[in-house]
């Protein structure tokens, strides 16, 4: 197939963290008239999913990870304008955050990449971000899933906070909650309200996958 | 022997009467607990600076501004070659506890980073070109007149050249330090042999400093520091350093509280006389008795781990107590009560109990024997 050797390309510069190839190959893409969709499903993707089974097993340091990701956003950039809107729709969307005084974002960060490998739309709040805003973008973005991260034992109340805003504004039965962190607990997540808890990215990854396979 | 003896011995790989334990000044609780603790044998370790730092041709200016909805510190640089600016976010308490922390111990955290743009590393560089280190021994001489026997005061400098950049200058969030490092690759290296340059005559001025430990604030962590990165940018510090330390008599001492399985052969290999702060499990990955047998040469500062601390005295109890029977006979720890969150007196009382009656070599029955007391 003709599409074939752009999609290999896009997913080469991805695997070899490079900025100026990924530019390239998603121009040359675009240009060829390659479906902007499968540039990302069947060429980043697939390159960005080795780099996070690679993290998985140890092979790779986050420091690939973050770069690999970025690479990929830089090929967004080419590739983003083509994208219809109905293209964006049928892809599943995550909003993860840490939450207000809590500016740890490692595992988030992790946690939002490997998302991004398997195919899920990310939207990022970064750190210390107050529930407010959570739910103005939860609001405006209307998630299958929101993430939620903290890792100080005086944060991790800031979770419970969230999920009671959720719920006063009519949101908590719209979407699910996964929340993260070395002290969270089943317990922890039950006593707030959440759907599920996780101190390792990847279990919480495969949740979210199954909740998106579920929801179908 | 006195606590400041104890310390000092077991952090020369000495011969100890007692296991030496401490509190860091700046997370010790004042009160009739800690009183009563210091009593029992708790010493306290202390970190002051021994130098002044100028920076030549470069103004600092704060103001209070409002940043994305938020009221910040803004600090701006100016130089010949522009300015840069940092904004801090500060919690309640900040400023009115010592060591600038927050009631709830937590220091001011910076919104946006000194670095942000790639314009902005020249300047910063103009900053560190432009840096001088001037002794300044009164902070220390201080500390040790007014600790006398009862602990040790510590010279501190600041993270070596990459941890700075890492964790303060450029920042992790997002990712951002990898990405600036995968971008602007000589910018950042360029910044990097600089910082290390200006750091030189620190090295000379802490080693002849009053103090006989050297604690740099490092935070090193395994997720953020991978062994690529340690050995290319942190080892070759690690090394200049303790070569200046080593040769006036001096030790050490790196704070590392993470993670640091992926790290713990470099480690290993390095001429860090004191892993302070280490964490052992749940907090951080590698058991005492582990990092022991591979660090053979190396003196550990166990940080009790604030994760057990919320779960009360009873939980406290048995983890101590595991932990001494996991590193019998005892020989090169020193164990801090806390480097992070602040001990309950209930907590701090539970451990001193234990720990007061830590004769060495430690055995099995000195053990159960300390346990029975206790019950
Ligand atoms: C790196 C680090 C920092 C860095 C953060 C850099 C960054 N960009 O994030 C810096 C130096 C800035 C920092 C600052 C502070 N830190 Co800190 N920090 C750490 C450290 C060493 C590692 C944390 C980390 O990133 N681990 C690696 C990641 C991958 O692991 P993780 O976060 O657990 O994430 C995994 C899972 O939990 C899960 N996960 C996480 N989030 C989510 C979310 C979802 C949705 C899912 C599904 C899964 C998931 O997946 C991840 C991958 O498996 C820990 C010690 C430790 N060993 O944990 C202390 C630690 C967390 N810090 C601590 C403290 C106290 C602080 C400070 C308050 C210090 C101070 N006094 O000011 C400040 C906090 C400031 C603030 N307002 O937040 C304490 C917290 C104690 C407590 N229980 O409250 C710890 C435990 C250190 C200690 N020795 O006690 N810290």
């Amino acid at each position: 197939m003709a599409e074939e050797k752009y999609l290999v390309a896009l997913k080469e510069a991805i695997l070899n963290l490079d900025y100026g190839a990924v530019v390239k190959a998603a121009k040359e893409a675009m240009g060829a008239g390659v479906d902007p969709l499968r540039a990302v499903t069947d060429g980043m993707a697939p390159g960005m999913s080795i780099i996070g089974e690679k993290f998985e097993t140890g092979e790779y340091y986050l420091a690939e990870l973050v770069v690999a990701g970025d690479v990929m956003r830089e090929g967004m950039k080419v590739i983003n304008p083509y994208i219809k809107e109905e293209g964006s729709k049928t892809r599943k969307k995550m909003v993860i955050a840490t939450v207000e005084g809590d500016m740890h974002d490692i595992g988030k960060s992790i946690v939002a990449t490997l998302l991004i490998a398997r195919g899920f739309e990310v939207v990022d709040l970064g750190v210390d971000v107050p529930a407010a805003r959570i739910i103005d973008v939860v609001n405006e973005h209307k998630p299958a899933i929101l993430g939620l991260s903290a890792l100080l034992t005086v944060t991790m109340p800031k979770m419970g906070e969230v999920i009671a805003a959720l719920r006063a504004a009519g949101l908590r039965k719209k979407v699910k909650v996964i929340i993260g962190g070395p002290s969270v607990s089943a317990k922890f997540a039950e006593g707030i309200g959440a759907d599920h808890s996780s101190t390792n990215a990847v279990e919480g990854v495969e949740k979210c996958k199954d909740w998106v396979k579920e929801g179908g | 022997m006195t606590r400041r003896e104890r310390i000092m011995a077991a952090s020369r790989k000495g011969r100890v009467d007692r296991l030496p334990f401490l509190h860091c000044w700046r997370h010790s609780q004042i009160g009739w607990a800690e009183r009563e603790c210091r009593n029992r044998g708790m010493g306290i370790s202390w970190a002051r600076p021994c130098y002044i730092m100028k920076m030549h041709n470069v103004d600092s200016t704060e103001e209070q501004v409002v940043s994305t909805g938020e009221v910040v510190v803004r600090r701006t640089y100016s130089t010949p070659m522009g300015s840069v600016y940092l904004d801090e976010k500060r919690e309640p308490g900040v400023g009115q506890w010592h060591a600038q922390r927050s009631w709830k111990d937590v220091m001011p955290w910076q919104k946006k980073r000194l670095i942000q743009e790639p314009e902005d590393y020249e300047v910063v560089k103009y900053m560190v070109d432009n840096t001088e280190y001037i002794p300044d021994y009164f902070p220390i001489e201080q500390a040790k007149e007014w600790l006398g026997e009862d602990g040790v005061v510590m010279s501190w400098i600041p993270k070596t050249p990459m941890a700075l950049l890492m964790i303060e200058w450029i920042g992790s969030e997002e990712g951002r330090f990898y990405i600036h490092h995968a971008r602007y690759r000589d910018k950042v290296e360029g910044l990097y042999e600089a910082m290390s340059k200006s750091l030189e005559p620190l090295y000379e001025i802490a080693a002849r400093s009053p103090a006989d430990i050297i604690w740099i604030p490092e935070n090193l962590e395994g997720y953020l520091v991978n062994p690529r990165l340690f050995e290319k940018y942190f080892m070759p510090e690690y090394e200049k350093c303790a070569r200046v330390l080593h040769k006036h008599g001096k030790l050490l001492a790196v704070h590392m509280d993470g993670r640091l399985g992926v790290l713990k052969d470099l480690i290993a290999k390095s001429p860090i006389d004191i892993i302070e702060a280490l964490h052992p499990p749940p907090v951080g990955d590698l058991p005492i008795s582990e990092a022991l047998s591979i660090w053979k040469d190396k003196v550990i500062w166990v940080g009790y781990p604030g994760a057990v601390y919320t779960l009360g005295p009873e939980a406290v109890k048995k983890h101590a107590l595991d932990l001494l029977r996991s590193v019998v006979p005892g020989d090169r720890l020193v164990i801090e009560m806390s480097t992070e969150n602040l001990v309950s007196n209930e907590n701090l009382l539970m451990l001193t109990s234990i720990l007061e009656n830590v004769e060495l070599p430690l055995t099995e029955e000195k053990i159960d024997r300390i346990e029975r007391s206790l019950s």
